[in-house]
């Protein structure tokens, strides 16, 4: 019989919270044992939902005998969270970007290192079907070698905290990098981002301190390039919230992936407008079942704290580039 | 209107097939050094077969010549024909070097003859329709462009395209379609990026686009994509997004139940008919501007901006830096 993994959420600022607390729920193995998020109104559905205990300060959650905790924190509070929930002896995963810079995010890692305690970074798009798939033709060979990938991953404007750089670090360009600058990542385990050129602008919204348009390019190492267009350019009137594609191109052929090809098309006069809706797997769920299965059969997690700061620093070093005009060097 | 055809290739056939159905324009010769392509295009449209472009031009004497040469043929037949007093209609690019466009322009206006460039992307309807929605401020402040070409290499058809001297490669060659509709709708450039790698059979190219409105076009172009030949476009503004997708726009599918040799137990042919090609409106537009002493909707200064930022996209992505361009098209540091 496979061990129950006690799990506390620590605040639900980032909506991906209620996605991995609904995964939690289908998860035989997992118990959601807490909650800490400082307005007891916005988690009180998830309360009733789990009979998880409330917590308004974090700390005390960390005093109680969970083995785990998912943080969805704003941005800028991940690293502090991170610290303190290792040095309780908690095992982690945490939303995306991992963190702010990278030595906070080079601490967050050794820290858990020296807790032992396991860091894992949020990144469910390596759980969508289509991309699993890809990968997997990638690796069989079927396109020859990688030479270039070009990915999107268009949204939504999230509105809120998201938009207060004190709290988020940054706009479109590093809450929208991350995602596929991982999936590059984990095509490529043996290569590393060498180079970064990137635009950044403001030019959806009005009124807005951060970015909502970016455009990310890559070198690797291996001398495979790639870019990602990072922008909130989804408009109100758009069928869906936003996309994750990529054309991943070989020397022997090539590979087309829409994530969320697999939609329905619902036009209903009371939404004002024609909508897709999702039918395909969800990756929230199997992203949350990945790490508490880890936790429960003592392995190491899929996506690890390394694997964030790969992506992140690349985030992170294009705002450098938007800076200067020109490409740097990581 | 007497029209000739320099060059019976694949584009000298789609203006041979568009003039011979065009009222009031006669085809009256077409040229090829491979004579016996002349000769199959002179059956199929009733205009007089030649081997050579100086044989053709004295024997029928056009009013315009239809260059359907290769890129690296375009300036020295613009200038021969201009010289002779004969209009020009020029595939696109202009040129390869900015230089060579301008001198084109120079001797088509010194002899006063009309130059115009077959940039035909501005003549598919699909384009026209966003580019007419982004002037009329349907988008709003349009912010972030994806333009997509992508087929077969042309150089397993034709030698000298495999040669970037001559052809200039995906990027002046096929991604100009793209730069010049970029260019038109967006503006000017203020800053060109390019990632690109060129491999058996296959250039592939990446470029990044900065206006200075603000806006950022990346732009992807590929020859040696083993499937069909297929475009897309994306423009997202504040005020919404359009998008056209060749392979989402085919009206008509016609599936045969044919047992082939290789066990295929049926073809499946996608087509998009319209009543005029993209390629006879354009022509057409020509013929039209022609008599009727109008400006084209795409001039040669135009089609040498395109060819301006073609070229400092294939610089970018031999320096790995990033190109600058003040106003007009003025390369930063430069005069």
């Amino acid at each position: 019989m496979k061990k129950q993994v006690k799990v506390g959420m620590i605040s639900f600022a980032h909506g991906h919270a209620f996605s991995y607390l609904e995964g939690l729920s289908k998860l035989p193995q997992a118990v959601v044992a807490g909650i800490a998020h400082p307005v007891r109104s916005e988690v009180e559905e998830a309360l009733q939902q789990t009979g998880a205990a409330y917590y308004a300060d974090y700390h005390d959650l960390l005093r109680t005998d969970i083995d785990a905790v998912i943080i969805c924190s704003e941005n800028v509070h991940h690293a502090q969270l991170t610290l303190d929930a290792a040095r309780a002896g908690k095992h982690i995963m945490c939303e995306k970007p991992l963190g702010l810079s990278v030595a906070e995010m080079e601490e967050m890692i050794s820290v858990c290192a020296e807790a032992g305690v396991q860091l894992m970074t949020a990144f469910p798009c390596r759980y969508l079907s289509a991309v699993v798939r890809a990968r997997e033709a990638v690796i069989n060979g079927e396109i020859g070698e990688i030479v270039a990938i070009k990915g999107t991953n268009r949204g939504t404007m999230p509105g809120g905290w998201f938009l207060d750089p004190a709290l988020s670090g940054g706009g479109a360009l590093l809450d929208h990098t991350v995602h596929v600058m991982d999936l590059m990542n984990w095509l490529m385990p043996n290569s590393k981002v060498a180079e970064v050129y990137a635009y950044a602008n403001r030019i959806f919204h009005e009124d807005i301190q951060v970015e909502d348009a970016g455009m990310m390019h890559v070198k690797f190492d291996n001398g495979v390039f790639g870019v990602i267009d990072t922008s909130w350019s989804r408009s109100k009137s758009f069928p869906t919230w936003g996309d994750v594609t990529l054309e991943i191109v070989g020397t022997a052929g090539t590979i087309s992936v829409d994530s969320m090809a697999q939609h329905n098309e619902w036009f209903i006069d009371k939404d004002g407008k024609g909508q897709y809706h999702f039918w395909g797997d969800s990756m929230d769920h199997l992203l949350v079942k990945s790490f508490i299965e880890a936790l429960a059969e003592n392995q190491p997690v899929p996506i690890n704290g390394v694997d964030g700061l790969r992506s992140a620093e690349v985030a992170l070093a294009g705002y450098q580039s938007v800076a200067s005009g020109q490409p740097v060097k990581l | 209107m007497r029209i000739a055809i320099a060059g019976c290739g694949g584009m000298g056939r789609v203006h041979a097939g568009e003039f011979a159905q065009m009222p009031g324009v006669e085809l009256v010769g077409v040229c090829d050094i491979e004579y016996h392509l002349a000769e199959e295009l002179a059956a199929k449209t009733g205009a007089s077969a030649f081997a050579s472009y100086e044989e053709m031009m004295s024997a029928v004497k056009p009013d315009v010549v239809s260059l359907a040469l290769p890129s690296y043929l375009h300036k020295e037949y613009a200038c021969r024909s201009a010289r002779l007093g004969v209009h020009v209609i020029c595939e696109k690019p202009i040129a390869l070097t900015a230089e060579d466009a301008r001198e084109a322009m120079a001797v088509c206006k010194e002899h006063g003859v009309e130059l115009f460039l077959g940039h035909v992307v501005r003549f598919f309807p699909e384009y026209v329709q966003i580019k007419e929605a982004v002037n009329a401020g349907t988008l709003g402040q349009m912010g972030v462009v994806h333009l997509k070409r992508v087929g077969s290499h042309p150089g397993t058809v034709r030698e000298w395209y495999n040669d970037e001297a001559k052809s200039g490669g995906v990027i002046v060659d096929l991604m100009i379609h793209d730069i010049d509709f970029a260019l038109w709708t967006l503006g000017e450039p203020k800053s060109v990026y390019t990632l690109r790698r060129t491999w058996a059979g296959s250039d592939y190219a990446l470029i990044t686009l900065v206006f200075h409105n603000g806006a950022v076009a990346n732009l992807e172009g590929y020859w040696g994509d083993p499937g069909s030949f297929r475009t897309s476009a994306e423009f997202a503004g504040s005020g919404g997004i359009i998008r056209t997708d060749s392979e989402k726009s085919r009206s008509v599918i016609i599936r045969k139940s044919a047992q082939n040799a290789e066990g295929q137990r049926f073809a499946e042919i996608p087509e998009s008919p319209s009543l005029h090609s993209p390629y006879y409106l354009e022509l057409e537009h020509f013929i039209t501007c022609l008599r009727e002493h109008r400006e084209p909707a795409v001039t040669p200064e135009d089609a040498c901006r395109a060819l301006i930022v073609a070229n400092a996209a294939r610089e970018s992505a031999v320096t790995g830096q990033a190109v600058h361009f003040g106003h007009d098209f003025v390369r930063e540091g430069q005069q």
